[in-house]
């Protein structure tokens, strides 16, 4: 008898070995009720990061339009074919040019996998700027989320240097000139110009030293920056009571209630939950009608079409358009006119007028500029809405700054021939 | 939503579709399916057939590492019948490399050797093309960016178009050829050996350095140019070469197409240390050798010697003319002896801006050459002006006087342009006749007085302000400028005259005066370089006032009096300039 059970029970087991197998991962099943939506989000791991319930305006595409999503996807392409990449990759002076050739030439998808990385490099970094545009303009960065977005600036920051220091690695005319102008522009810094330079480059010029260098925070210091930064960006916007938004009109208007801690610890006659301790416009207690939705299915599916959307994006860049190979260094014959990476080409612009104010003193107030905003306007109105009328001043400042940084970079890019002098490109 | 979702995805399966099939069907895994099965039908034996059918595509390639950098090429890998001598008649790439005993390939029992077999040397190593490649658009070289595209087979498309007929065929390889293969006469790379001589027949030499070859400082070292840049920038530095570098002196030489052609795959195969030697070698032969023209028979004469120096590459002499430097058909009238040897031995010591080169030949040689030029003392025919016009000035001030003459560019100071009325008309008659007569120190323009008697320098003058000043002279209000410079020279006053200098005048004239500010450029005359001492040293305190403080008519340079330059200002400014300009000892045209 007992052994019939057995095995009886061992024919189950088997029987039921992947449903148990697919419920040991996934604990719940496929959500058809709120709590089932709420409890999925809750307890997959990647899912959690996201919030059970968001607001309706964190869904409208017109309000976000993606950006932030965008440059996280690309980042994500970025560190899949970065990896690839590096297996083929070698950090020398005398391999690196080749092993561009071969990647072009005999390794399977390499020049596939090449293009998506250049293009999701340049996507990037473009991404990120209009993700902070779209931030500032719709008043986002306003109390309490100021912190968020000095950490966006500092992503930035990072963004550009990621990028910057993967243009040298194909060790081409391209990369060389182009990094040994970047770092020139560093090198006009007062006091401490040269020593960055040198530091950068390990080096009086750009060389083997420099190749390692740019290597090694290209791989190595600058994605584990970046991801942790994401990381807090990301827990700040949770922290931060979501994404911003319009205040709600009056007849929904959340009224918060602030539990005070050592009232809660000290009445011992209700529990709490740990949620309960959370302060800020989340914590609802009773059943306040608010306006928002559930995360699964709603915000994931707005998330994958993101997703799907980049990726085919860069796909059919990848496949229309080849990564760019000039020839092999040449240090005896700079191109003319040699140019910086298209996002520094403003700051060369800049600095063809004046080598410490283009290149140093006026991206510095920038830069300032930018992390200081948040603090420097306290108005709190006008958050949620594009171009706000309340926001007309802030607004038009960014977007002044905005533009003439635009067209100082389209200058430099099309206007710019040898010698630096003005030329027209058609 | 899912509409959009569903098309993405379907974009997203179309381009992986796409890339997975470039990916695993490569053309030349055709090519190489074609050679199997024809090498199949051609083959008579039958073990070989089975070996051919149970081949399967893979990528060839020939590391090559006794040739400079490690090469790896991968051309066998399309051209996969090169050593197959079945496939003589087949079309590209299944063809047979062609065999030539001028290659050094022998033909034993009816059979084909190389002598440069394909195993030791590669394709690149002669052929150029990116080894590494495995498209046609990488490793022939077509993509713009490869610096060394198939010798003579490939232009690329960025190429001057009219330039590209020029720049194919195969005897660009001989450039190659020569990196091992460096005897001077060798049979296999006659136009290498052409553009050699011709380098030397054409004066390259005098301006350019080669190292072991030359020793010219005025243009860029040609040693390793042929690394450095593409057969089609060569051809346009030579026919053309002020298309690279608008500020280029390199004159156009008369050349035919043959001759460019040679000169260009010389070039091509300038590439630093070649093959053929060690670096110790290298070392020896640039440190060791003295390099010197080949040294000429003792008693050779002068004449001949202009001739085997090809003088007349640039300069006129009789009916032969370079169409680049002066006139030397009158050079014994104009000249001495003297002067003609010390400008060979150093041109830029008797005319500051010349672009001649120093040549390094030895004096005796110089001797000969200047007792030859200072003999040619046949003055030309009595005529008409305007005959003497276009026969001893038109050459340098054109043909209609507007300073356009054709060998204007490579003269500096550059030739009065005497169509300008507002310079022709405010300088007095006495000093244009001057410079006819006595020429202007420290230029190209020569002393006319010796040819031409008073009367014909005075009817020379009335038919150039007849004919192409044409304006009539109006009289101007007296200008008031001192006779003799009243401010002594001090080194206070010098010290101040530099500081107004640097402030208003080196824009155009330059922190060192010598008349290459930065705006230079922009003005037609060019700004005077004031450190030209024999022109310095002419000029009279009085006419220094004049053009300082009055401005130079019909030139970019200003009346200063506008400008709150005071007489004792120009008097500083006078005598920081003759400071920089110590007095030329000897003849006016000569320093010793």
């Amino acid at each position: 008898m007992s052994q019939a059970t057995k095995e009886a029970g061992l024919w189950t087991a088997v029987k039921e070995l992947p449903g148990n197998f697919w419920s040991s991962i996934f604990r719940n099943p496929l959500p058809s009720s709120d709590l089932e939506r709420a409890s999925t989000s809750f307890t997959n791991f990647f899912l959690h990061i996201h919030p059970v319930k968001v607001h309706r305006n964190t869904l409208r595409p017109i309000y976000t339009l993606g950006l932030g999503l965008i440059s996280f996807f690309l980042f994500l392409i970025l560190m899949v074919t970065g990896i690839l990449l590096m297996f083929y990759y070698v950090p020398s002076t005398t391999q690196a040019y080749d092993r561009m050739l071969d990647l072009r030439g005999s390794v399977a998808f390499g020049t596939f996998l090449r293009n998506m990385h250049r293009w999701s490099a340049h996507g990037m970094v473009a991404v990120v700027f209009l993700h902070m545009c779209r931030v500032f303009l719709t008043g986002a960065y306003k109390k309490p989320r100021e912190f968020n977005w000095v950490l966006g600036v500092g992503l930035l920051l990072v963004t550009l240097f990621l990028s910057f220091t993967g243009y040298l690695l194909p060790w081409d005319q391209l990369a060389f000139w182009a990094i040994t102008v970047g770092t020139s522009i560093a090198g006009y810094a007062p006091l401490v110009g040269q020593q960055i330079k040198f530091l950068l480059l390990g080096d009086a010029t750009v060389g083997q030293e420099a190749l390692l260098r740019f290597y090694v925070l290209h791989v190595a210091v600058l994605p584990a920056t970046l991801m942790l930064l994401i990381g807090v960006h990301f827990w700040r916007i949770r922290k931060d009571g979501g994404l911003s938004r319009p205040e709600e009109p009056a007849n929904l208007a959340v009224r918060v209630t602030a539990v005070p801690v050592e009232k809660a610890v000290e009445e011992k006659k209700r529990t709490y939950g740990l949620v309960g301790f959370v302060r800020g416009p989340f914590t609802k207690i009773g059943n306040i009608p608010d306006n928002s939705v559930y995360s699964w299915p709603n915000l994931l599916m707005a998330e994958l079409f993101v997703f799907v959307l980049t990726v085919a994006a860069i796909l059919t860049l990848s496949l229309l358009f080849h990564a760019p190979l000039e020839e092999p260094v040449n240090v005896m014959h700079p191109p003319n006119p040699a140019k910086a990476p298209w996002y520094f080409l403003g700051l060369q612009e800049m600095v063809s007028y004046s080598a410490f104010w283009g290149g140093i003193g006026i991206p510095t107030v920038f830069v300032l500029l930018l992390l200081l905003a948040p603090y420097l306007d306290r108005n709190p109105r006008g958050v949620g809405r594009w171009f706000a009328r309340e926001r007309l001043l802030a607004n038009t400042i960014f977007i002044t700054l905005v533009v003439v940084k635009v067209i100082f970079i389209v200058i430099g890019a099309f206007f710019r021939g040898p010698n630096w002098s003005f030329v027209s490109p058609w | 939503m899912r509409l959009a979702l569903a098309i993405a995805s379907f974009v997203v399966l179309i381009v992986h579709g796409v890339v997975f099939y470039d990916q695993f069907f490569h053309r030349w895994e055709r090519h190489q399916e074609a050679y199997f099965d024809q090498a199949r039908a051609l083959s008579k034996n039958q073990q070989e057939r089975a070996e051919l059918e149970a081949r399967a595509p893979r990528i060839e390639q020939v590391i090559v590492t006794s040739f400079g950098d490690t090469r790896v090429d991968r051309c066998g890998t399309c051209h996969i019948a090169a050593d197959d001598p079945r496939f003589q008649g087949h079309a590209q790439p299944l063809r047979t490399h062609s065999y030539s005993a001028a290659l050094g390939d022998t033909l034993r029992n009816g059979r084909w050797e190389r002598r440069h077999k394909f195993s030791d040397f590669g394709c690149t190593v002669c052929h150029d093309g990116q080894g590494r490649g495995l498209e046609n658009y990488y490793s022939h070289g077509e993509d713009p960016y490869w610096p060394e595209p198939l010798l003579g087979f490939v232009t690329q498309a960025n190429w001057r178009a009219e330039f590209k007929p020029h720049l194919r065929g195969p005897e660009y390889l001989e450039a190659n050829c020569a990196q091992c293969h460096t005897e001077e006469n060798f049979a296999g790379t006659p136009h290498v050996s052409r553009g050699r001589k011709l380098f030397f027949s054409m004066n390259c030499y005098g301006c350019h350095r080669i190292e072991g070859m030359s020793e010219g400082t005025l243009g860029p070292d040609l040693t390793e140019v042929g690394k450095k840049w593409r057969v089609d920038y060569l051809w346009e530095s030579i026919v053309d070469p002020r298309a690279n570098l608008a500020t280029s002196f390199m004159p156009k030489f008369q050349l035919s197409d043959a001759d460019v052609e040679s000169l260009v795959i010389f070039l091509k195969s300038r590439r630093g240390m070649n093959f053929a030697e060690t670096s110790l070698a290298r070392y020896r032969a640039t440190h060791a050798a003295e390099i010197k023209p080949a040294a000429q028979p003792a008693g050779v004469r002068g004449e001949d010697l202009v001739r085997e120096h090809a003088c007349t590459a640039c300069h006129k002499l009789g009916a032969e003319d370079g169409g680049i430097a002066p006139d030397l058909t009158f050079e014994g009238l104009l000249k001495d002896e003297d002067w003609i040897f010390e400008h060979f031995r150093n041109p830029r010591s008797r005319i500051p801006d010349s672009i001649m080169p120093a040549f390094r030949f030895p004096e005796e040689e110089f001797h000969a050459m200047a007792g030859y030029l200072a003999g040619r003392k046949s003055p030309p025919a009595p005529a008409s002006p305007a005959e003497t016009y276009q026969g001893l000035c038109a050459r340098c001030h054109g043909e209609k006087g507007n300073g356009q003459g054709k060998v204007a560019y490579y003269l500096d100071p550059a030739p009065r342009d005497l169509t300008k009325a507002g310079f022709m008309n405010s300088k007095p008659r006495e000093r244009l006749l001057h410079s006819i007569e006595t020429g202007v120190p420290g230029t190209s323009m020569p002393a006319w007085g010796k040819i031409l008697p008073p009367e014909r320098a005075e009817a020379m003058l009335g038919y150039v302000l007849t004919t192409f000043t044409r304006e009539p002279r109006r009289e101007q209000a007296a200008h008031r400028v001192p006779e003799a410079n009243p401010v002594a020279s001090s080194a206070g006053s010098i010290a101040h005259g530099e500081q107004i200098f640097v402030q208003r005048c080196s824009g155009c004239h330059g922190r060192k005066a010598d008349g290459k500010g930065p705006n230079s450029l922009d003005i037609v005359p060019r700004p005077r370089n004031l450190r030209n001492s024999f022109f310095v040293a002419a000029l009279s305190d009085r006419r220094l006032f004049d053009s300082i403080l009055y401005g130079v008519q019909g030139t970019a340079m200003p009346a200063w009096i506008d400008y709150g330059l005071s007489q004792q200002d120009v008097g500083d400014i006078v005598n920081f300039i003759r400071s920089l300009n110590q007095k030329p000892t000897g003849s006016q045209y000569a320093r010793r």
